[in-house]
């Protein structure tokens, strides 16, 4: 875990979405559901992409859940967008925590390319149309986790277990880096996300540091190398671990609609 | 802008490039799963919570959040596990553990955020999960001529959805027989008979309902 300032508020922010989704176990409602749709204090929140598949394989579109389908979309890209990933998705938690060991343990550095999720999102978009099942709802692992934290069916975490096996052993990071059609879907979203990771160049030492400490690190070479004023990729999920990790205070937080 | 050949990777780049490994372990994941993704009816009818929509559009809508499961004041829906094939995450009810109690405010039906449980509905009475069957006569203790009648009197829908119809016992020849009869447009669904059967096994269980009877002429 990292000790950081910015550790501490993104790691509590993931804890108190995993203590939100199993508070009905403990009889109390601050939040009902799961991530794919759920009330928060009363507030219905849904999935932008189970909206999309539901509407894709059914056919059936209740007003209230495309509002707040859209809602939580323009929340999220005015939050950065993959800030989802970042600070709410319990499986970025798990798959963080994975790759800390894989780095303890030195084991597989295979990647794949980052698009390959926008392609697996078409897929799954496809896939719900032709099937009329929502395809990804059905196999999602953020699905399987909340629903193991939320009602105790833990079996559906064993295919997690499985797929952080594969993560430590073979490539790093592949479900949120590659494979997460939700992440292609805020990725998709969150090209114009105002909300980015700045960067003064006068102040970088070129030490590579901030490199090593990014999950989608692709996205921020670039960037750097190019001179930019942040960090202009979709992929790019916010968590702040290069911001924590620059000795020479060369990153941080900026909020601005212009390129 | 950079030149488009340099875009386009070769066969041996990309095996190379250690993409392989990771990409076929997804593949043999996804293969791995295929069965598990059977279509949910190859595992039979399952009892859907109050309100849902024909099984088809119900598995097209239901985003497995949950909240249904949640809002039922007596515990009894369930999620499926993986052994449902595509119906993984679902909400279900198993009539003889704990037979959906028929709330007249529908809490579950109200907490379904994507519509695969109809908001809309609010008589009780019209709901359609299923209709309850006498599958097995032999064992009905009602139709082997004792006096059992435990489906009829537990029914919520008393005399309306189970009604007894008396005959003459042939076998002892002076007994009544009074047997339960389940009339398929009154019937909910509910599977509260199914739960009060009092043999080991419930004789009387619900099931899909049948398709409705057209006449052969149009008046």
């Amino acid at each position: 875990m990292s000790f950081s300032r910015w550790g501490i508020a993104r790691h509590s922010v993931q804890l108190l979405v995993i203590a939100l989704l199993g508070s009905p176990l403990a009889g109390k409602s601050f939040f009902q559901g799961t991530l794919a749709a759920g009330d928060l204090f009363g507030l219905p929140l849904a999935d932008p992409l189970a909206a999309l598949q539901v509407l894709l394989a059914s056919g059936v579109a209740v007003p209230g859940f495309v509002v707040s389908a859209a809602g939580v979309t323009l929340l999220y890209f005015l939050l950065g967008s993959r800030t989802f990933c970042g600070w709410i998705c319990p499986v970025y938690l798990l798959t963080e925590l994975g790759d800390r060991l894989r780095r303890r343990i030195g084991s597989g550095e295979r990647t794949l390319p980052l698009a390959t999720k926008q392609a697996l999102l078409l897929l799954t978009l496809v896939a719900t149309a032709a099937t009329g099942l929502p395809y990804f709802e059905t196999i999602s692992p953020i699905g399987l986790v909340s629903r193991a934290v939320a009602f105790g069916s833990w079996l559906g975490l064993l295919a997690l277990g499985g797929m952080l096996v594969i993560e430590i052993i073979l490539a790093r990071r592949v479900w949120c880096r590659s494979l997460c059609p939700l992440g292609g879907f805020y990725t998709l979203v969150g090209r114009y996300a105002p909300l980015r990771i700045g960067f003064i160049k006068e102040k970088c030492t070129a030490c590579g540091a901030c490199t090593k400490a990014c999950p989608v690190e692709e996205v921020l070479e670039p960037c750097l190398v190019a001179g930019a004023a942040a960090v202009y990729a979709g992929d790019c999920t916010r968590c702040c671990d290069c911001i924590a990790v620059c000795q020479e205070k060369a990153l941080r937080t900026s909020y601005s609609f212009s390129r | 802008m950079g030149s488009k050949s340099q875009d386009i990777v070769s066969r041996r780049q990309f095996l190379q490039s250690g993409a392989v490994a990771p990409l076929a372990a997804v593949l043999a994941v996804g293969m791995i799963s295929i069965p598990f993704m059977r279509l949910a009816e190859a595992g039979g009818f399952m009892l859907r919570p109050p309100g849902a929509l024909d099984e088809k559009r119900f598995l097209g809508a239901c985003v497995k959040c949950g909240k249904c499961a949640q809002a039922c004041p007596y515990k009894a829906i369930k999620m499926a596990g993986p052994s449902y094939g595509a119906s993984l995450g679902t909400p279900y009810i198993i009539a003889r553990e704990e037979p959906c109690q028929l709330c007249p405010e529908l809490p579950c039906a109200k907490a379904c955020p994507s519509g695969a449980l109809d908001k809309g509905l609010d008589d009780i009475e019209k709901v359609r999960m299923g209709t309850a069957i006498i599958v097995d006569r032999e064992n009905c203790l009602s139709i082997r001529g004792l006096r059992c009648e435990v489906c009829y009197r537990n029914c919520p829908l008393l005399d309306k959805a189970i009604t007894i119809e008396a005959r003459h016992n042939e076998r002892t020849g002076s007994h009544t027989i009074m047997e339960p009869v389940v009339h398929r447009d009154k019937c909910v669904g509910c599977g509260i008979c199914e739960k009060s059967c009092v043999r080991e096994q419930a004789v009387i269980v619900v099931q899909k309902s049948p398709l409705l009877q057209k006449d052969s002429y149009e008046f």
